[in-house]
């Protein structure tokens, strides 16, 4: 595949991220999504939750008026007057508004997927493999090493992510963009372990 | 359109224009990840900072509209960041580039999938019972 220059990887990525926000109006995370789609059981209790809270919404609200008259008398809903209507509808807890069911973060990252597919095939540069890389072969060696290289990569990545609470897309990208501190340091530190590692590995070959 | 409908479009088209970039680019090929670890082709890191400046610049536009992140200084940022970089340079992928790896055929990255799983289920179980501090989580 013929890789784009920097500069069209540059403004590639800064569309996506910049997207992200202007249609989803939250920044780009892709950790997070993977959380919550491991975390289904709990992500479809909340939903439950916030159902429930909803539906429930005009019985709460009486009751809360009832129980606001029995404790300060009838004074004091008109001395309120209608700043109390507006504040109880426009509260995203009762509404659910901000709440995104897992499986839109599925959906999220199953397009990465097709996303990936369309890039490699539209290169004509799709082809079926059993290990990841000839530098990442000569590295680990046998096709079992390397899975078995993977599996434990894979492991580690999965529980520093939520470890540190973002990835090179919410830490890296996002985080810096809006020069977060602990994305700051949480970016260097995983590019600099990551180099280090890569340098250790690269001497073993020789 | 009904809002939950809405969402599913958008994440479906940012995810795969995400997949697409990133493979574009270069990130799902080992062999140019490590050679960008090793300084030995920097192209994908100026793409990367070069998206980090761009975003900063026109984000700050929108600075007043953005929800503030709760992305904290924990206990967990130092260490979980460094587990995530040594396992990046062995497996090649983080949480987006397995998919991205996956779609060009790698059919290698099924281990590292699983092994994802594995590991933000491990920490999920492990936090609730061990560190419970607020890791001030990436998104919504």
């Amino acid at each position: 595949m013929e890789y784009w220059p920097w500069w069209l990887g540059a403004i590639g990525l800064a569309a996506v991220s910049v997207l992200n926000f202007l249609l989803l109006g939250r920044l780009l995370g892709v950790s997070g999504s993977w959380a919550k789609v491991v975390g289904w059981r709990d992500n479809q209790e909340r939903s439950a939750e916030l159902k429930s809270l909803a539906e429930n919404k005009s019985g709460m609200d009486d009751a809360l008026l009832a129980e606001t008259l029995a404790e300060f008398g009838e004074a004091s809903l008109q001395e309120l007057g209608n700043e109390s209507d507006t504040e109880i509808s426009s509260s995203p807890v009762i509404t659910g508004e901000q709440h995104t069911p897992w499986t839109v973060h599925f959906v999220f990252l199953f397009f990465m997927f097709i996303g990936g597919l369309l890039a490699a095939l539209m290169s004509g540069n799709f082809k079926l493999e059993l290990t990841l890389s000839p530098i990442h072969s000569q590295i680990f060696g046998a096709d079992w090493e390397v899975w078995l290289a993977l599996l434990s990569g894979g492991v580690m990545v999965g529980f520093g992510t939520q470890m540190a609470g973002g990835c090179t897309s919410g830490h890296g990208l996002s985080g810096c963009a809006r020069l977060i501190p602990a994305s700051l340091v949480a970016t260097v530190t995983f590019m600099l372990s990551a180099m280090l590692l890569s340098f250790m590995m690269e001497a073993s070959l020789r | 359109m009904k809002p939950i409908i809405k969402q599913y479009i958008f994440y479906a088209f940012l995810g795969l224009a995400m997949g697409f970039v990133v493979a574009r680019i270069g990130f799902a090929n080992y062999d140019e990840l490590h050679r960008m670890f090793i300084f030995a082709d920097l192209r994908m890191l100026f793409s990367f900072i070069g998206a980090v400046v761009l975003s900063m610049l026109i984000l700050a536009l929108f600075s007043k509209k953005i929800p503030k992140q709760n992305k904290i200084f924990q206990p967990g940022t130092i260490p979980g960041s460094m587990l995530f970089g040594f396992g990046w340079a062995i497996s090649g992928a983080c949480p987006s580039l397995v998919f991205v790896q996956l779609g060009s055929g790698k059919l290698a990255a099924i281990f590292t999938l699983v092994g994802i799983y594995l590991g933000v289920l491990l920490h999920k179980k492990i936090h609730a019972r061990y560190f419970r501090w607020d890791t001030g989580s990436c998104g919504v």
